[in-house]
């Protein structure tokens, strides 16, 4: 029973396979990795916005970022862009930016702003950060001269997620010494106390493992059949359950946005991430409230309108239908499950892939180095990830309250009896204060109070009440005015950088 | 080469000024201009030295930075290795232009050959924001020209009064370095020490009463730096 952990199986490739085994083979050199990878199972391919977690991510696993966005079509992503979430007139926007506002009592800054506000216009964002600046631009987040991994302005990315996928892949099995196994998994052999002992791949060949980590997509392979880990359903908070995708390419010298642009309509939403070659555009909808055929008309009318000169008519846009929920335990016994496997949510705040980088943070920081210490480590990982799958639900819930938007989905989207009681009581709470930490008191929470802040204040969420002094705060506030002129004469375009990125070479290292 | 025109938001909207170290921006300079108001920064890092302009006899101040023409010893690659520059150096691209004949406020003027000023592109910062108005460069520099402005009227009455007293002398500085070569550096005024102690207290007073001696005394400290300088060119020797 006492046995060390040594093998580790990771079943699918993919992104959260592929980064799942560069991020243990970087942190646990010591292990003996092997993925198995069926070659006929296409990538599902959708998650290409990340977090800014990515940088540290790829720094860790060894991958240069000049050869990671490259290799990737990669942008730079400095936030969420959302359009008509209020009421769905031409100026309804606002951005969830990904740098924080100023140091000092967000009480005193709101109060500060909606001083401001009154005057101005000054959206909440804008007042808070530069970003909002160089994002409202289309500017990149730092000069060509800065280091990589190194930014103005805190920043993520989007890319291309099959060739991401291709890029880690390369990277472990070539450089991280991972061993690559082009195979499908037929069955499962257990031991005596019902942890897995052995994969059995189509050619007959088993392969045996200490710990397996299920990165097999939704289909939950060994997390689902096999350890019969049960599934949550969160339809009931989240309505959408279908998208349209399609990739619209671009013109070489159109502008690269600087958000992931989300546009509400009738019955969902709409993702639009610019890459330099193409956009990814896609249409979200709940089924209940809306038809393939209106969908499609949807996604058509707004490529049309957000991309001049895309060929309508050569657009095949491709289905996809999502569960929406996650698992009840993502660890039993000697199986973890990591990413799609995991569970799925609607990608409004992209949380897919810095799940799979928390999950596997957790897992490097508290790798379990005996069999006896697996249940304990198992224990926690639960405890903390259905603590985080349930904010992910709630912050993703909280896009949708403050809207005033009157269609039929809108108005059950805001029916109390579909909101988590959790998020119905900060509701209430935020009417008398601000979002602050203790609302989210976690060490390591996935959403800050900060982002809660540039939601609520964006959606036109009416600040509270404030009595106080707010001169230092009105101080700070025109800090961030100057540092947006600054920031907005000294940041070359997207376009005008990863132009000059494309142009550099790139050495990759073969070991 | 240099084109200079008065700096305009029409024109100018996409010019983008690059702000880095670097010998092929125009920073592989052995001198600039130094004026008295900035001895006091300047003594810290480089010897200050003076020349007579042999067609005006005009005299100004040089801070140097080298010993021959076009040696930075200051310049790493694109660090710039002192806390400070010379104002009329860290302005460039811009200068100070002046109006029609009778006109004599000052204008913002670039020169446009100047290899820091880009068109668009990736490196830099703006001159103008996409509406037309100033960017907090163009801002900082208009600010920084307007001090120059003043510093370089108030110096013609610095070096006069020196002059006055006499205490410019011919100045060679033998170069020894580490490879075993001898420079002897010439064609520069210093200010005479021996002059400077033997003053009255009449004529001392006098220099204080227009705010002289405190440059006096900085660019006089200043030949201290010339130490810093030799080791720098010794450290490119032995580094060669």
């Amino acid at each position: 029973m006492n046995t060390a952990i040594h093998n580790v199986v990771i079943v699918g490739g993919g992104t959260a396979g592929w980064l799942s085994a560069c991020l243990l083979a970087a942190k646990r050199p010591e292990l003996t990795i092997t993925l198995v990878e069926a070659p006929d199972i296409p990538s599902i391919g959708v998650g290409e916005g990340t977090w800014p977690t990515m940088r540290g991510t790829l720094a860790a696993i060894g991958i240069e970022e000049a050869e990671f966005l490259a290799c990737c079509d990669g942008a730079f992503k400095q936030g969420s862009r959302f359009d008509g979430w209020v009421s769905g007139a031409a100026d309804d926007s606002y951005l969830h930016p990904f740098t924080a506002p100023p140091a000092g009592a967000p009480e005193a800054l709101i109060a500060a702003w909606a001083a401001r506000a009154d005057a101005g216009k000054l959206s909440y964002a804008a007042a808070m950060t530069a970003q909002s600046a160089a994002v409202a631009r289309d500017l990149a987040p730092r000069q060509p001269a800065m280091p990589g991994y190194a930014g103005a302005l805190n920043y993520a990315y989007h890319l291309d997620a099959g060739k991401f996928a291709a890029l880690l892949m390369r990277h472990a099995t070539g450089r991280l010494g991972v061993r690559h196994m082009a195979a499908r998994v037929t069955d499962v052999v257990k031991d005596a106390c019902g942890s897995i002992a052995e994969l059995i791949i189509d050619s007959g060949e088993t392969i045996p493992g200490d710990l397996f980590i299920d990165c097999s997509g939704l289909a939950g392979l060994l997390i689902g059949e096999h350890c019969g880990a049960a599934w949550i359903d969160r339809s009931d908070v989240l309505f959408n359950d279908h998208a349209l995708a399609v990739q619209v390419p671009v013109a070489a010298d159109s502008a690269i946005a600087s958000a992931t642009i989300a546009t509400a309509h009738s019955a969902g939403w709409i993702w639009d991430i610019g890459l330099p070659g193409r956009r990814g555009i896609g249409c979200i909808y709940a089924s209940r409230f809306m038809d393939d055929d209106a969908a499609r008309e949807t996604l058509l009318r707004y490529v049309a309108k957000a991309v001049p000169g895309a060929d309508i008519a050569a657009l095949a846009p491709r289905k996809l239908a999502f569960p929406t929920g996650h698992r009840a335990e993502f660890w039993r016994s000697n199986c973890l499950a990591v990413g799609l496997s995991a569970g799925f949510l609607e990608p409004l705040e992209a949380s897919a892939i810095v799940m799979i980088e928390l999950s596997l943070q957790a897992l490097c920081a508290n790798f379990p180095r005996s069999r006896a210490a697996m249940p304990i480590h198992a224990e926690r990982f639960n405890a903390l990830f259905r603590y985080r799958w349930d904010r992910i639900v709630e912050f993703l819930k909280l896009h949708y309250l403050p809207s005033q938007r009157s269609e039929p989905y809108w108005q059950a989207q805001r029916d109390p009896a579909h909101v988590p009681p959790r998020l119905s009581a900060l509701m209430a709470l935020w009417r008398d204060q601000p979002p602050s930490a203790w609302d989210f008191p976690q060490v390591e929470e996935i959403f800050s109070a900060e982002s809660h802040a540039y939601v609520l204040y964006g959606m036109g969420f009416a600040p509270p009440p404030f009595a106080g002094d707010c001169s230092a705060a009105q101080a700070r506030l025109d800090e961030v005015a100057y540092r947006s002129r600054a920031l907005a004469s000294a940041l070359p375009t997207n376009r005008a950088i990863l132009a000059q990125h494309a142009a550099d070479p790139v050495l990759e290292r073969i070991s | 080469m240099s084109q200079h025109v008065i700096i305009d938001s029409v024109s100018h909207r996409e010019l983008r000024v690059l702000g880095n170290a670097s010998a092929a921006l125009g920073d592989d300079v052995m001198a600039a201009m130094a004026l008295p108001q900035e001895f006091r920064q300047l003594q810290a890092c480089y010897p200050i030295v003076f020349r007579r302009d042999l067609a005006s006899g005009q005299i100004s101040a040089l801070a140097l930075f080298g010993f021959e023409s076009g040696e930075n010893l200051f310049l790493e690659g694109e660090h710039w290795d002192a806390p400070c520059k010379p104002m009329a150096h860290a302005v460039q691209p811009f200068l100070i232009g002046r109006g029609a004949a009778d006109d004599d406020t000052a204008q913002v003027h670039i020169d446009l050959d100047h290899p820091r000023v880009a068109l668009g592109g990736a490196n830099g910062v703006r001159v103008f924001d996409e509406d037309g108005s100033a960017s907090p460069l163009l801002e900082n520099a208009a600010q920084m020209l307007g001090d120059l402005d003043a510093a370089y009227r108030a110096s013609g009455a610095f070096f006069k009064a020196l002059e006055r007293y006499d205490l410019f002398e011919p100045f060679a500085l033998e170069v020894p370095l580490a490879d075993g070569s001898k420079h002897t550096l010439v064609g520069f005024l210093a200010i005479d020490e021996d002059k400077v102690r033997a003053l009255g207290s009449a004529e001392l007073a006098d220099l204080h009463g227009e705010g002289h001696l405190m440059p006096l005394f900085m660019a006089l400290a200043s030949v201290g730096q010339f130490a810093g300088l030799v080791a720098r060119r010794n450290a490119r020797i032995a580094r060669a």
